[in-house]
């Protein structure tokens, strides 16, 4: 009994040691930006580092991209769970919405010209930001260089047209489906594969002030199509139909497919996954009306109800994130991802050749609206792209399907818009 | 204290557990399916406007997306019920007759039976996406060696994929009703098998009149508790087609589940699951009724 009594009383003696230090808690919530378990040791090594600067304890969560439009709300509306927070930079302004993300003065995170204005854009709803940019990316177009040169195929493609004449070649050599794989209506991103099509074609997702879809234009529905295309060609398999992005990246990764457009991010999967595959990158193949790329990536908000202590250490620890050396380690040697500080730039890691692929691609990716509805409206776009692919998959695909559901899509979009 | 007070007393921990779980969420449900709370007034919930039927009429509009998802999904819902129920129960109880058989092993035949039921939903069902995966998955390949199929089908997009997890779920859910039958058809004592022998019964015979009236009561219950489980069905869709299964294999849980979470429309995500509800509680009604008339006469 009485060594109960002492070992509680050493218990107790600990912990309010530790409550009266007045040491601060918080957690940080990302995706998974780097293969879960590199991941997990970055962010307590550095959570280590911050905590011997400033005191401050930092628990880190991984959270999968499924899982952001539930967990986010949830921490904002309960004021329980994450303090600061990764939000993808097409769902800034959506959470910014809800009134649950802290006010951000730029000048406190090194002003609003230290950043990349496609990030810097996304952060703001109606001229004030509600988040730090993290990192950028952009898609480009992974060749598989062994398959390519087996086919006889010296050079990427560079229009999309060609895209389709390489695929013949790698087909007749390696099989039908092997040329690409695209991801198909398991994916919740599916908007972002054809979005590049779209643009490229020189169609557009909305009108100028933004209350009106212009997506089912002749541009998207030639995207639709071309997308279609791919698999009614043979040069990606019919399995497409049912894909993920995960299961297109692994298709090109397990060297399945000579050619896959994937993210930064997939350089640290196929470093980790088959080191060995010989791959290329090249820009986003051109359209009709030129080049054209996505403009994603990340921000980091912080959660606005919760007491001063905990938005001021969250706060500091975003100001540590986005520290130049902190920023570059993370995207140089963590993630792969673009900073989307101008000033990590220079280190001459961005001149590799990979990289500046990434970073020129970047110079004219287009971003989505900057809208709060913008979730809904990706979504009504994605469940007609879904409708496309099973009516393929059905049977019942024709000249006309790709037409009459981005119609519907439009009707929807810009019944969302105008409500 | 008194016995009625000593069980009172006894229970208070579970039912204020339910209130707490239950009741006070379920009339929170409720309310929240009169107000419009959306994604700008969810941090100030208690100002959200109150729009009467608003959020129900979208769900008997036609013509609006609501209407139709919600309807479609409602459709698809009482098909893949009907197909897993009726193949489950058929399956389920040719299993525990077998199992009222004498047989040496049968006793780790009905543990080996509960497999299924006891796998963990997220588990089995990651499996059978990889069963019906149309590249690699191994459906396919044992059709095409058998030299049924000569290209790989597509299971989980379009009209196939509602059958595909339906097969899942069959799998899933027949060693519960097999063990439940089982449980009954021990009850039935051997001497009513003999009396019918003797009155000249055959084996159709003995089943129709013997059995299955030992099993009426337990059949009652488990089909009405796989109404239920089927018309919530989520983890089998969620987990085989993921969070939006197409047109054709939609189903209310998940369509409710997108308004509500990835559209941020509470109000309009009470409304749909209230309609829910008034529709299962309609099913077991209409069930029940029809039950009760039958085992009457």
């Amino acid at each position: 009994m009485k060594k109960l009594i002492t070992l509680l009383t050493i218990l107790s003696l600990i912990i309010v040691g530790t409550v009266s230090a007045g040491a601060v808690t918080i957690e940080m919530q990302a995706m998974g930006n780097a293969p879960a378990q590199l991941h997990q040791a970055w962010m307590e090594e550095k959570a280590a580092e911050f905590k011997a600067e400033t005191g401050i304890t930092v628990e880190f969560n991984q959270i999968s991209w499924g899982e952001e439009m539930q967990r986010i709300p949830l921490a904002i509306t309960t004021g329980d769970g994450a303090n600061a927070m990764q939000v993808g930079t097409t769902q800034n302004p959506f959470f910014a919405g809800t009134g649950g993300l802290l006010k951000i003065d730029m000048i406190d995170f090194g002003g609003e010209d230290a950043f990349m204005p496609a990030n810097l854009k996304s952060t703001k709803l109606d001229g004030t930001s509600y988040g730090v940019p993290w990192f950028a990316e952009t898609r480009v177009l992974f060749y598989n260089t062994e398959m390519f040169a087996e086919a006889g195929v010296e050079n990427p493609p560079q229009t999309w047209e060609e895209l389709v004449e390489v695929g013949e070649k790698i087909i007749e050599t390696h099989g039908e489906g092997t040329a690409i794989a695209v991801a198909g209506t398991s994916a919740w991103d599916l908007i972002h594969n054809w979005a590049i099509l779209l643009w490229s074609h020189g169609g557009e997702m909305l009108n100028a002030d933004n209350t009106e879809a212009l997506f089912n234009s002749e541009a998207g529905v030639a995207a639709m199509k071309y997308y279609v295309g791919l698999v009614d060609k043979g040069l990606a398999s019919r399995a497409c139909a049912e894909y993920n992005q995960p299961q297109v990246d692994a298709a090109f990764i397990n060297g399945d497919v000579a050619m896959a457009v994937m993210g930064p991010w997939n350089i640290a999967d196929i470093r980790d996954e088959n080191p060995d595959l010989p791959y290329a990158v090249v820009e986003p193949p051109a359209g009709p009306a030129g080049r054209a790329a996505f403009s994603g990536g990340s921000n980091l908000v912080i959660r606005a109800n919760a007491s001063e202590e905990e938005v001021n250490a969250a706060k500091q620890w975003v100001q540590f994130l986005t520290k130049d050396e902190i920023l570059i380690d993370y995207t140089k040697n963590l993630t792969n991802m673009l900073p989307a500080t101008k000033s990590a730039f220079d280190d001459p890691y961005y001149e590799t050749e990979t990289m500046k692929v990434f970073k020129k691609a970047l110079g004219y990716a287009t971003a989505y609206p900057p809208l709060v509805e913008w979730a809904e409206i990706e979504q009504a776009i994605v469940r007609n792209f879904n409708n496309v692919l099973t009516d393929y998959v059905n049977g019942d695909y024709d000249e006309n399907t790709a037409k009459k559901y981005l119609d519907q899509a439009a009707e929807q979009v810009n019944k969302i818009l105008n409500d | 204290m008194s016995k009625k007070g000593l069980a009172y007393f006894l229970i208070l921990p579970a039912l204020l557990a339910l209130l707490f779980v239950h009741v006070i969420p379920m009339i929170w449900g409720i309310v929240i399916s009169f107000l419009d709370l959306n994604v700008r007034n969810i941090i100030n919930w208690q100002s959200a406007p109150f729009v009467k039927l608003q959020n129900y009429m979208l769900v008997f509009k036609p013509g609006t997306v609501i209407f139709t998802g919600f309807w479609r999904s409602v459709i698809n819902i009482t098909k893949f019920g009907l197909i897993t129920i009726i193949s489950g129960y058929f399956i389920g109880l040719g299993v525990a007759l077998l199992l009222n058989k004498d047989f040496p092993g049968r006793t780790i035949m009905r543990g080996l039976i509960l497999l299924p039921f006891v796998t963990p939903d997220t588990v089995a069902f990651s499996f059978w996406r990889f069963i019906f995966r149309s590249r690699i998955g191994i459906l396919n390949d044992m059709l095409k060696s058998l030299g049924i199929i000569q290209d790989n089908i597509i299971w989980l997009v379009g009209d196939r994929s509602l059958y595909a997890v339906a097969i899942a779920s069959i799998w899933k859910g027949w060693p519960l009703v097999a063990l439940m039958l089982l449980a009954a058809l021990q009850q039935i004592p051997q001497q009513l098998y003999d009396a019918a022998k003797i009155d000249g019964a055959n084996a159709w015979q003995r089943f129709k009149y013997v059995t299955f009236p030992y099993l009426k009561p337990v059949t009652k219950t488990l089909i009405i508790f796989n109404i239920l489980w089927n018309f919530n069905a989520f983890n089998q869709f969620r987990v085989m087609l993921s969070e939006n299964p197409g047109r054709q294999a939609d189903i209310p849980a998940l369509f409710i589940m997108r308004q509500a979470f990835n559209h941020f429309k509470y109000g309009q995500g009470a409304a749909l699951s209230i309609v829910l509800l008034l529709i299962m509680l309609v099913f077991t009604g209409i069930y029940f009724y029809v039950f009760r008339v039958k085992s009457d006469s």
